[in-house]
């Protein structure tokens, strides 16, 4: 529906306008001396796909993040697992001496995981209800420092300044020189698992002690979310950098198009995550051309009034 | 209708849309020791905090010696009238003495030194409470009884003809429950202060107090002595309850035994 | 006087030194003697060109912000709260980059102030729920962390619209920077910063009452709300003289209030004031020290720093808080 819309206007617009036409041709009987065709090939579809992939895993990664912590203020952005992604793709492509795209973008699994286990247990997530409060500090602290280590790493080699500025903030360009197959992969393998472990997480969004007594084991599940989140966000980074805000906004609008049942809600976050990411971006192409916004601005720049909204509906006993 | 003291006249509050106290007129006697009774809900703390101007009216005004309250400068009227909330919060790490010293505020102009009379009263306040022997130590370190003696001496310690106070007993055990109502009226004795008091427990207000105003779900239920107001009929009246009213052994007072 | 209380004025002074001996280039005390008195030598260039104004600006900005941090914890009663993480500083930074992008030309500390004070009303009228139920300090600073992501979003928005040399600088000053101060800048913290100081001695009585609550506030003569939206103001005011001098720096205004009153030993709020401005001048110096020498050849910006000191601090103030059942 939207996502079908979002995705070609995509291919469709940009500095150069592109027709139907053009699209085909670019797919089925491809020309290489037409520069539309080739920018349809080289940077338009590459940047639909990685849309695609990085949009899906958020949303996805936000449903399972909000109902594994009971928190509608979980985000994968907010709560600096993105950001651990990032900061390891740095490190690690610091330490290597290898350009920022390609295989080290694997790098951005472990990177995710140790930063989500970290805000979890720093956000009290074991103890049960991780209050709002707590969380988002965590988060807030986690973010500042491993931005701050990847500035001190920017600026002290200026001479990767501009390639590892991606990793700084989010975008969708230069989509051809992430690894998109792979990170497609393993979206879908962690998109699974999330869709399989669901029925577990909908007991443990009951509370732990009740879930035990439904004969699910909270600590189980809660490794399981691990997995799937560090997989979905793990291959969001990797295609477009650290993107905010799109895990926090996807899943209350999907609870209300999907209903309370954790599948389907997984569903509508995976497309409705792309559909947004994607618009956003799009957005970010037309309000300044020739240059663009990139598209974490632009997530921010929606998110972060969302994030408001959101905290104004918190009901008062939901502090504790 | 008397112009001395404190009193309303066709009061009216209400919380947003909901009335909580309707047209209500009543006097507070002088030198006396009042105590404001009801079920939960039916406007005790909201019309202690009307007559202490937390709240303003939305119908009538209360008044202080023919005046309206709110025509009175906040310095004067807090050199007049003390009030203790319900359930206050100290600063981290205060100790007793830093505490009540606070209650001399309204008496110390802007950049006025701490003067002879300020240490005085103080060191009476804290004598008066029986805490002279821990003015150095932390609030925190206190016992519940303790530390509510210490915030009553604030309060003493502002020296002001009326004191208002909003449930002082509440989270105390039974004995520390006499030992503050005891010291109230005591000072009531001692210094002529009007002490009006919000409580909870009906056997201790008949006992320590001179006048009882009892609210009801629908306004005022009855205001007198306490063999006037806590009587069997009015118990009903007021709370829904079926109980006997007896003699007090000990002190006369009315004593109220559920059915 | 106790001895707690020697300890702050003795560390400040050891910063001051240390901040003036050390950099790219470490001079030693003689140098720094004979740089100091006779004002030639080998280092007296650096002390007077770069040391000596970073490391009082450095100073300045360290006070303001610590004094600053400490107001709102003690009016929220909450060591969460600071002038950082609820976006007031993030506004601040923001009016100043939307200067610099659109063109106008008022002076730096105006634009932070109206920035600053900007942030600050707008958390707190989005803070505002209906009904009786009173905004509690945990929903200001959640409102707070929304507004300064509003403002980070919106600061990066502009610089993507600013030719490349000046986003490249507006985007190191965002991050906090004490790189290239010169003395006018120390004038300038020191100078508002004093004002502001003395604006809030005046204060210092209202806070000890105000820290009893509203209504035993109103009972003892105070206006609360009067008392405290003036406090607000000079706190906001503080944190504006010194973001407009270094950008804003992270986590200075958050950590410098308890540290202070842990090294110091004190209680009342006039004192820990006192503290939070000597810890935060204290924690500033010692970062940009360690910012600009930490790595041969590249002087690090002070905020990069701060961070990567502050968060540790906010993440273990969390689990404290929380085995305190406080959040």
């Amino acid at each position: 529906m939207v996502l079908a819309v979002a995705a070609g206007l995509t291919v469709l617009v940009g500095v150069r306008a592109a027709s139907l036409a053009d699209v085909s041709n670019a797919l089925l009987a491809f020309d290489a001396a037409d520069p539309t065709q080739v920018v349809i090939r080289s940077v338009r579809l590459p940047r639909l796909v990685a849309g695609l992939i990085a949009g899906a895993g958020l949303g996805m990664a936000g449903t399972v993040m909000q109902a594994v912590t009971r928190n509608p203020l979980a985000d994968p952005g907010l709560l600096g697992v993105n950001a651990g992604a990032a900061f390891a793709v740095v490190v690690g492509a610091l330490v290597t001496g290898y350009s920022d795209g390609g295989m080290i973008a694997v790098l951005t699994f472990p990177g995710a995981a140790m930063a989500a286990i970290a805000v979890f247990l720093l956000g009290g997530a074991r103890h049960g209800t991780a209050g709002p409060v707590r969380l988002t500090l965590a988060g807030v602290a986690l973010n500042a420092l491993l931005l701050s280590l990847i500035s001190a790493i920017i600026l002290t080699r200026s001479d990767v300044l501009d390639a590892f500025r991606f990793w700084a903030t989010g975008s969708l360009s230069q989509a051809n020189a992430r690894p998109l197959g792979l990170m497609s992969v393993s979206l879908v393998l962690g998109g699974g698992i999330a869709f399989l472990a669901a029925p577990r997480l909908e007991a443990l969004a009951l509370g732990s002690a009740l879930a035990r007594g439904l004969g699910s084991r909270p600590g189980r599940v809660q490794m399981t979310a691990l997995a799937a989140i560090t997989l979905m966000t793990g291959s969001a980074v990797a295609v477009a950098g650290p993107v905010a805000f799109l895990g926090l906004i996807v899943p209350p609008l999907s609870r209300r198009l999907a209903g309370h049942v954790l599948r389907r809600e997984l569903l509508v976050s995976a497309m409705l995550g792309a559909a947004i990411l994607l618009l956003a971006d799009t957005a970010g192409r037309l309000i300044m051309p020739p240059g663009e916004i990139r598209v974490g601005i632009m997530t921010a720049l929606i998110g972060a009034p969302a994030f408001i909204l959101m905290v104004r509906r918190l009901k008062p006993g939901a502090f504790a | 209708m008397t112009h001395t003291g404190l009193a309303t006249d066709r009061l009216s509050l209400a919380y947003g849309d909901r009335i909580v106290i309707r047209d209500l007129t009543l006097q507070v006697p002088e030198r006396r020791v009042t105590s404001i009774l009801g079920p939960n809900g039916c406007g005790k703390s909201t019309l202690l905090k009307a007559l202490a101007r937390l709240i303003v009216p939305t119908g009538g005004e209360v008044k202080l010696s023919g005046q309206a309250l709110g025509a009175i400068d906040t310095r004067v009227l807090a050199r007049q009238l003390a009030i203790l909330p319900q359930s206050p919060r100290a600063p981290d790490g205060i100790t007793v003495a830093d505490l009540v010293r606070r209650g001399r505020t309204p008496w110390r102009g802007f950049l006025a030194p701490w003067s002879e009379d300020d240490g005085r009263i103080c060191a009476q306040a804290l004598e008066q409470v029986g805490l002279q022997e821990m003015v150095d130590r932390p609030i925190d370190e206190l016992s519940g009884g303790q530390r509510q003696r210490a915030w009553i001496a604030l309060v003493l310690a502002q020296d002001t003809p009326y004191l208002l106070l909003d449930e002082p007993t509440t989270w105390l055990d039974l004995a520390h429950q006499l030992e503050v109502l005891s010291l109230l009226r005591q000072r009531n004795r001692d210094h002529g202060t009007t002490v009006v008091a919000v409580l909870h427990d009906l056997n201790l207000a008949a006992r320590f107090s001179d006048h009882l105003i009892l609210l009801g779900a629908d306004g005022l239920v009855a205001s007198g002595a306490p063999d006037e107001v806590v009587t069997e009929d009015r118990l009903r009246q007021a709370f829904g309850l079926e109980a006997l009213v007896v003699s007090d052994p000990v002190t006369g007072r009315p004593l109220v035994v559920p059915r | 006087m106790k001895s707690s209380s020697l300890v702050l004025p003795l560390l400040l002074l050891g910063a001051v030194l240390l901040s003036l001996m050390i950099g790219q280039v470490v001079l030693s005390p003689l140098q720094l003697w004979t740089g100091l008195w006779s004002g030639t030598g080998p280092g007296a260039l650096t002390l007077r060109v770069l040391r000596g104004p970073a490391t009082f600006t450095a100073a300045g900005a360290g006070a303001v912000l610590g004094a600053a941090g400490t107001i709102f914890q003690i009016l929220l009663r909450n060591p969460l709260a600071a002038p950082d993480v609820m976006g007031f500083m993030s506004g601040a930074g923001l009016a100043v980059v939307a200067g610099v992008a659109f063109g106008i030309s008022l002076p730096l500390p105006l634009l932070s102030a109206a920035g600053g004070l900007t942030a600050a009303v707008a958390v707190a009228l989005l803070s505002v729920r209906r009904g009786p139920v009173m905004q509690s300090s945990l929903t200001l600073i959640l409102v707070g962390i929304g507004v300064s992501f509003l403002a980070s979003a919106a600061s990066s928005f502009l610089i993507t619209r600013m030719p490349p040399q000046e986003a490249a600088d507006a985007q190191r000053w965002l991050v906090g920077s004490l790189a290239a101060r010169s003395w006018q800048h120390a004038a300038q913290v020191w100078g508002l910063g004093a004002l502001m100081l003395l604006v809030l001695a005046l204060q210092v009585r209202a806070l000890k009452v105000l820290e009893l609550g509203d209504e035993l506030a109103a009972g003892l003569g105070l206006r609360p709300g009067r008392a405290r939206n003036g406090l607000i103001g000079t706190g906001v005011l503080l944190a504006a003289a010194g973001v407009a001098v270094a950008g804003p720096v992270p986590f200075v205004a958050m950590m410098a209030g308890p540290l202070g009153m842990r090294i110091a030993k004190v209680t009342a709020p006039g004192a820990r004031l006192c503290a939070a401005a000597m810890t935060g001048a204290v924690v500033t110096i010692l970062a940009d020290v360690v910012a600009r020498s930490i790595v041969p050849g590249v002087q690090l910006p002070v905020g990069v720093m701060t961070g990567i000191m502050g968060a540790p601090y906010l993440l273990w103030l969390l689990s404290k808080e929380a085995e305190a059942g406080e959040l």
